[in-house]
């Protein structure tokens, strides 16, 4: 089974808001099996102006958001609940790596799959691609409260 | 099974970060070892993808020691033969 999500059916499962939504679009949604979402990396994002001054790359730590927020779609996945219950989920862990530097115009290729999903916390590996090259990659631990 | 009980020990020894010969096997993992319960997800997850079982996720408030730990994977264990 594959799915399309855009933004207003994301905005119903991501308890997150402006300035903070990591994922544009789900371009692949297997419920609690795989999610492939998109970020797209824009010059006018704020914080380029300050990581750096003249050098603008992606924060690491944006890009697990990226991860974790396409982890929360897919932990959701398959339940109808999620939206309703407002719960707000809270990461146990992150082991990631960094291959190259998101730079403005890249589009962020998040693929997640699950490596244990229980009803209320997931543990998933992310990857993360630009013109399929991998440029992050994270095992992630979330908790849904 | 010799060497489960070890392999075991390891892995929540990596996970804890600590050095398995600082486990007691009767150590409880959250009031002795600062275990949370996302870290005893991990032992499951790892358990599970290790010896390729599944143990259902209402066995995970049953892992209170290493010991308990290493019973209840061994019940799947022996299942799965």
């Amino acid at each position: 089974m594959m799915n399309s999500l855009n933004i207003e059916e994301i905005y119903k499962i991501l308890p997150q808001r402006f300035p903070f939504v990591m994922i544009d679009r789900v371009t692949e949604l297997e419920p609690r099996k795989k999610v492939v979402a998109v970020k797209n990396v824009s010059y006018n994002e704020e914080f380029f102006s300050g990581h750096f001054p003249n050098n603008p790359v992606m924060p690491g730590v944006l890009i697990i958001e990226a991860m974790a927020q396409a982890s929360i779609i897919l932990f959701c996945s398959g339940k109808d609940t999620c939206a309703d219950k407002k719960l707000i989920y809270y990461l146990g862990a992150v082991k990631a790596r960094f291959m190259h530097p998101v730079v403005p115009g890249d589009q962020l290729i998040i693929t997640v799959e699950p490596l244990k999903i229980i009803a209320r916390a997931a543990i998933v590996k992310a990857k993360v691609q630009v013109l399929d090259k991998e440029v992050a990659s994270a095992e992630i631990s979330l908790v849904a409260k | 099974m010799p060497g489960i009980d070890a392999e075991i020990k390891e892995l929540i020894a990596t996970i804890i970060e600590k050095d398995a010969s600082q486990i007691d096997p009767e150590a409880r993992f959250i009031e002795d070892l600062g275990v949370d319960s996302m870290m005893a997800l991990e032992f499951l997850a790892a358990i599970e993808k290790k010896y390729k079982i599944v143990i259902p996720e209402e066995r995970l408030p049953e892992f209170i020691t290493l010991n308990a730990t290493i019973k209840i994977s061994k019940e799947y264990l022996d299942n799965k033969k």
